[in-house]
């Protein structure tokens, strides 16, 4: 029951480093387990059942290519970033004003 | 180096992260093969076009690489040279390599073949001058994902600064062009000139990101109105302005690139290239950590300005939010430089964000198939945001400077 706890959690870094270099995930896999975006036992009977039809599937449906520039959703970003919340939050990790020559010192 | 000195290949499979596992190969000397390249696609199985023009390029950047391909494209064999970088007589003319990226490469942008030649660029025994051109050159953003030439100028090159690599190092966009529709040509032409070779790179010990401390941008218009520049810079300062009020966004306006137009009744036709316009924001911090983002118009067009503007400021602020001291788009150049470096233990903060991607992962198991010492992770030292990796180096180095 416990480990069932732990796994619940995510974002933990000690998870991270002992699933990164266990082989029999894929890194996509990694990626969706330590951020527990997914409920993994519906995965693996889905896998299971119909693993034939599955693999070209998932081989073609959207991008699979490397990229730098990340995809996202700006409409939802958009509403993000009007947010006086999410505004005041990030003001933290600038300099701004006259604190910037303090901020700048500190650091 | 290129004799099979009784180290077995490492296999990789999958066209994904082909530029790392090559890059990684060419430092490291190490022979690779990778299998099942697109083998499931039934329209496009094997390399594509980049793919293949990639290894041509680091054939000219080497001497004795050896690269043998299957029939169909989707196995490759890689075994590396030393990397010579712009020597006389291998490849160079003048001091300089010309790369021609044909119109079938216009898939990807430059940056897709820079940054990783700027990783192999310190490690090389002489200089490097490589000039990238031709139809398949798109200076700008690309819909697949990749930065512009812009972005690696600012927000990739200064980041070698880190490793005390900083004198000789520019990049110049001779020609700029955007990303073409289908069947359409780009034109551009970027020089990368990366004089500054080390022995080794130095131990890195980042671990505060700072604050955000300026904005900086390029706006870039190429044959059409610079009118565009101004309404994309304004709606991106719409949103920064808030944020920081050191905020400057240069207006680049350019006419298109001419191709040749290969008419068949006028031989030396030219025609213009891709037309379009973008910006490419980069947030520079305190502790010269750069975050960068980077929007450009559709080849299809129909997109205003305005969207297009603001679009890259939210990227800009999404990604500062990921925190850490290197972003995404970083993440290859700066990893590769640490595990090249001396047998140090280096250390850099990430954001959760970046560290928890796929890429990450990808290439530190990448990277441990290479040099055979794992990456140790843990928490950040004031609050939980942060994890810091610790990569040990693999203290080879430049080969070719050993004894110099």
């Amino acid at each position: 029951a416990r480990k069932m706890h732990r796994r619940n959690r995510p974002f933990r870094t000690e998870d991270l480093s002992r699933m990164m270099y266990n082989l029999s995930m894929t890194a996509t896999e990694v990626v969706q387990k330590w951020r527990g975006e997914e409920e993994e036992e519906e995965d693996i009977e889905a896998d299971e059942d119909d693993d034939f039809f599955k693999k070209p599937k998932t081989a073609q449906s959207g991008e699979d290519e490397d990229r730098y520039i990340p995809v996202y959703d700006y409409q939802e970003l958009e509403e993000k970033w009007e947010d006086e919340e999410n505004i005041e939050a990030l003001k933290s990790r600038f300099a701004i004003g006259h604190a910037s020559g303090k901020g700048g010192d500190e650091d | 180096m290129s004799e099979p000195s009784g180290q077995p290949l490492i296999r990789f499979t999958g066209h994904r992260h082909l530029t790392t596992r090559l890059l990684l190969a060419t430092l490291t000397g190490r022979a690779i093969r990778i299998s099942q390249i697109r083998s499931s696609s039934h329209t496009h199985p094997g390399l594509t076009s980049a793919e293949v023009s990639f290894l041509r390029l680091l054939d000219a950047v080497t001497n004795g690489s050896s690269i043998e391909f299957s029939m169909t494209g989707t196995t490759l064999v890689y075994r590396p040279g030393l990397i010579t970088g712009s020597a006389e007589g291998l490849g160079a003319i003048g001091g300089v390599v010309r790369h021609e990226l044909h119109k079938e490469c216009a898939t990807r942008g430059v940056s897709w073949w820079l940054i990783p030649l700027c990783v192999l660029a310190p490690f090389s025994k002489g200089n490097v001058n490589v000039i990238l051109h031709g139809e398949g050159c798109i200076t700008g953003a690309t819909p697949a994902g990749d930065v512009s030439a812009d972005t690696v100028r600012t927000a990739i090159l200064p980041l070698y600064r880190h490793f005390g690599i900083e004198r000789n190092i520019e990049l110049r966009i001779l020609k700029r062009s955007c990303a073409p529709g289908p069947g359409k040509s780009a034109g551009g032409e970027v020089q990368l000139v990366f004089n500054h070779q080390v022995r080794l790179p130095k131990t890195l010990h980042l671990l505060n990101a700072g604050r955000v401390k300026r904005i900086r941008g390029v706006a870039y218009a190429v044959g059409v109105s610079g009118n565009n520049n101004a309404r994309v810079i304004a709606a991106a300062r719409g949103v920064l302005n808030k944020f920081v009020p050191d905020t400057y966004i240069y207006s680049d306006v350019s006419s298109a690139p001419l191709v040749p137009s290969n008419d068949r009744n006028n031989p030396s036709g030219k025609m213009k290239g891709a037309v379009g316009f973008g910006i490419s924001l980069v947030a520079e911090s305190s502790t010269h950590c750069f975050y960068s983002a980077d929007v450009a118009s559709p080849p299809s067009g129909g997109m205003p300005p305005e969207d297009i503007g603001k679009q890259a400021a939210y990227q800009l602020l999404e990604a500062i939010e990921k925190g850490g001291c290197v972003e995404n788009t970083a993440l290859d150049t700066m990893l590769c430089l640490m595990a090249m470096g001396s047998e140090d233990v280096g250390r850099v903060a990430l954001g959760r964000d970046v560290a928890g991607s796929e890429d990450f992962v990808q290439l530190g198991r990448d990277v441990k198939e290479f040099t055979g010492s794992a990456w140790g992770l843990r928490d950040g030292a004031e609050d939980k945001e942060e994890v810091v990796v610790s990569v040990v180096g693999r203290g080879v180095g430049n080969v070719g400077r050993k004894i110099a």
